[in-house]
């Protein structure tokens, strides 16, 4: 398993909200342990059954420890959640919210990064290893439908993409070790070449499908990885946003981190990755092939 | 000639999503304590009169664009008399610059350069920090400057003045490290991602000087900035056309989800509206490798309201002799189906000509069956050609599905 464990302990923080009780729900209806929630002001009530506390401090005083916390709430307000579950200590930070303002975010990474904590997101749509555990929105209330049990580790900016794949996957006859939506912002916590050497350890991983976009080096970097034997798995690396490379350098896309002509161009990435051993997929219809190829050797 | 904004054009300007003009950055740099040339902003030729009371000669005159190579192509210019002054507005004031169109120029006082130095505050998306960047070369070229210094910045503490004068290698390092701060000021209250300052320059008298700005907003930050008082850019262009206008504004007056906050058009015509900031980028790739050309790029995600939907929908089929649309995204997570797809079908209906051209959606999720009934009853009350595939048919099938209906 990557990042977590099918016992994990689970805190929503922003759990009486609309996006915070629907993931309940759903993490409840997977069989996720759910062990609170978080919502200042509303500490007492329950949502599905599970106890609702004002603080994250409050909420471990009175269930114990917690590996994992997740945050959803507003944009502007995802700062301060973010921090308090990092300095009480929770190991791994899930944060689904989108438009975080940079600023916010790079506070968020640089205060894990002193206490050792794991950030997941922001934008993250969360993670899934099938049939034993699921963090975040990943899936919504029906993850059976693209994510079935198997090897193939996926990757992605994009929540939807990581669905879409993670379908080809099951659609190809293979399943998923775990898929990850790492989100699409400028800066993200957990990073492509940072999850590589997750699904290296991972003894159910035995290939991993990414999904990049235009702009940034992730990427590069984690050429970078294969080409030191950090990582030695097979790489298939799907990016998109091709057409983009006609418009304006610098024009901003869907997310925010894929800028046009930033750093290296799509050809050039792709090269690097092939040179240092990645397989490229071109177009998504080809992932099936490029799966049965490379498992079966 | 004046190009098309429709365009596509690989040399075209430089542009993000929030980008500055410089004399909008040095607003920004001015209620910081940053020091700039007295200068004033002509939008208009009846400015030049008042404009010229304020300034006196030898002055600097500099068109106002988006893009960064403007000194190369003459866009900035030394001016030693009211004639200069009128001859430079004339040529240039709401004309075509290396495709952008020109509505400001700037006229600032001439400032004696003894030396010229770069100064950048943006972020390092490997050590996701703000880095600070400080050359003792300053001026065009400078991005490969080998004295460039690079000091990450702990966001939660900022830029110490002393600490950061003891480790930047310049013969004065205590005025460079004084603007460094109050440019991280900048940096901080307006939420930008680049915040530059080339050339930061000193006169002859030691005095120190910001003599162009150079700042990118964060799209994010934007709601916390309501003050800011900046002109909307478009994402191909300075001047953000009416469609982009009205797209934009969806995002501005409803938070939930987001749609429209990225929208361009493209030379083609087929319309496109697709789901997520990633699933968008393959539904374009697909529709280009399919042998179609869409008219526009535009995506809607996070689970966004119906009316929200509806909206973009309308501006997107605003556009003039459509041939197709695609609606397109992944298998979304917990964006709803059929909310959003009610808001698509409400869109076209109030579309003041009912599309002529096949529609064909590509959409799988929370209650799609539910949104494949819907939009069936819908396509057969209004008589259009709509077809609806889930995730049976992958999003390169749907292209090349419209493309086979639009163009035939």
């Amino acid at each position: 398993m990557v990042l977590v464990e099918d016992n994990s302990k689970v805190l929503i923080q922003g759990i009486t909200g609309r996006s915070g009780q629907q993931v309940a729900k759903q993490l409840l209806d997977y069989k996720v342990q759910v062990v609170g929630g978080v919502t200042p002001g509303k500490g007492g009530q329950e949502v599905f059954g599970v106890p609702v506390f004002n603080s994250v401090e409050e909420a471990i005083i009175s269930v114990g420890k917690v590996d994992v916390s997740m945050i959803y709430v507003p944009p502007l307000m995802a700062k301060d959640a973010a921090l308090e579950a990092i300095n009480a200590g929770i190991g791994l930070v899930h944060i689904f919210v989108e438009k975080v303002p940079i600023l916010d975010t790079s506070i968020i990474l640089s205060r894990a990064q002193e206490k050792g904590v794991k950030v997941l997101g922001p934008s993250s749509v969360g993670l899934i290893t099938p049939g034993k555990v699921k963090i975040g929105s990943i899936g919504g209330d029906s993850p059976n439908r693209a994510f079935s049990a198997g090897n193939v580790g996926v990757i992605s900016r994009s929540g939807g993409m990581t669905s879409e794949i993670s379908l080809q996957v099951k659609n190809a006859g293979y399943g998923v070790s775990t898929a990850i939506g790492i989100g699409g912002d400028l800066l993200i916590g957990l990073t492509l070449s940072e999850l590589l050497p997750e699904f290296e350890k991972d003894a159910d991983t035995k290939i991993v499908v990414a999904f990049g976009e235009v702009g940034g080096s992730a990427e590069i970097e984690a050429a970078n990885l294969l080409k030191d034997g950090k990582f030695t798995k097979p790489l298939i690396v799907y990016i998109a946003g091709k057409f983009s490379e006609t418009l304006p350098k610098g024009t901003a896309l869907g997310h925010a981190g894929a800028i046009v002509g930033f750093e290296t161009t799509l050809d050039e990435k792709k090269k690097i990755l092939k040179d240092c051993g990645a397989i490229i997929c071109e177009d998504l219809s080809d992932l099936g092939g490029l799966l049965k190829q490379n498992l079966n050797i | 000639m004046r190009p098309s904004i429709d365009g596509l054009n690989r040399n075209y300007v430089k542009i993000s999503k929030v980008k500055l003009f410089e004399f909008e950055g040095r607003n920004l740099f001015q209620k910081e304590g940053i020091v700039i040339p007295a200068g004033v902003v002509i939008s208009y030729t009846s400015d030049l009169e008042q404009a010229l009371k304020r300034i006196s000669f030898p002055a600097v005159a500099k068109v106002q664009t988006l893009s960064g190579k403007r000194r190369k192509r003459g866009g900035v210019s030394a001016i030693q008399s009211e004639k200069e002054a009128r001859d430079f507005v004339d040529q240039f004031l709401g004309k075509d610059f290396e495709g952008e169109q020109i509505s400001h120029i700037l006229l600032v006082q001439k400032i004696d350069i003894d030396y010229e130095y770069f100064l950048s505050i943006t972020y390092s998306t490997v050590e996701k920090k703000p880095i600070l960047l400080f050359s003792a070369s300053g001026g065009v070229e400078v991005e490969d400057a080998p004295d460039m210094q690079k000091i990450i910045i702990n966001p939660e503490n900022g830029i110490n003045a002393d600490d950061l004068a003891s480790q930047l290698k310049v013969s004065s390092p205590k005025k460079i490290a004084d603007v460094a701060v109050r440019l991280w000021d900048v940096f901080v209250h307006a939420d930008a991602r680049l915040a530059e300052i080339n050339p930061l320059a000193v006169d002859k008298n030691g005095e120190i000087w910001a003599l162009d700005s150079k700042i990118i907003l964060d799209d994010s930050g934007l709601v916390r900035h309501k003050d800011l008082n900046i002109l909307d850019k478009g994402s191909l262009s300075s001047i953000p056309t009416d469609r982009e206008k009205r797209a934009k504004q969806i995002d501005k007056d409803d938070y939930r989800g987001s749609a429209g906050s990225v929208y361009f058009d493209l030379d083609g015509d087929i319309a496109v509206l697709a789901s997520g900031g990633g699933a968008s980028l393959v539904v374009l790739d697909s529709l280009f490798n399919a042998g179609g050309k869409p008219a526009n790029y535009t995506e809607y995600s996070g689970d966004p309201p119906a009316e929200k939907v509806a909206k973009l929908t309308e501006v997107v089929l605003s556009k003039p002799g459509l041939k197709g649309c695609l609606v397109a995204g992944a298998l979304a997570n917990f964006t709803d189906i059929y909310e959003t797809l009610k808001g698509f079908c409400e869109g076209v209906a109030s579309l003041k000509n009912k599309p002529n051209y096949p529609i064909v959606i590509r959409r799988a999720g929370v209650n799609d069956q539910k949104a494949k009934d819907f939009v069936k009853e819908f396509s057969k009350k209004e008589e259009i050609n709509i077809e609806f595939y889930t995730e049976g048919t992958p999003i390169g099938k749907a292209a090349e599905r419209i493309v086979e209906l639009a163009y035939k």
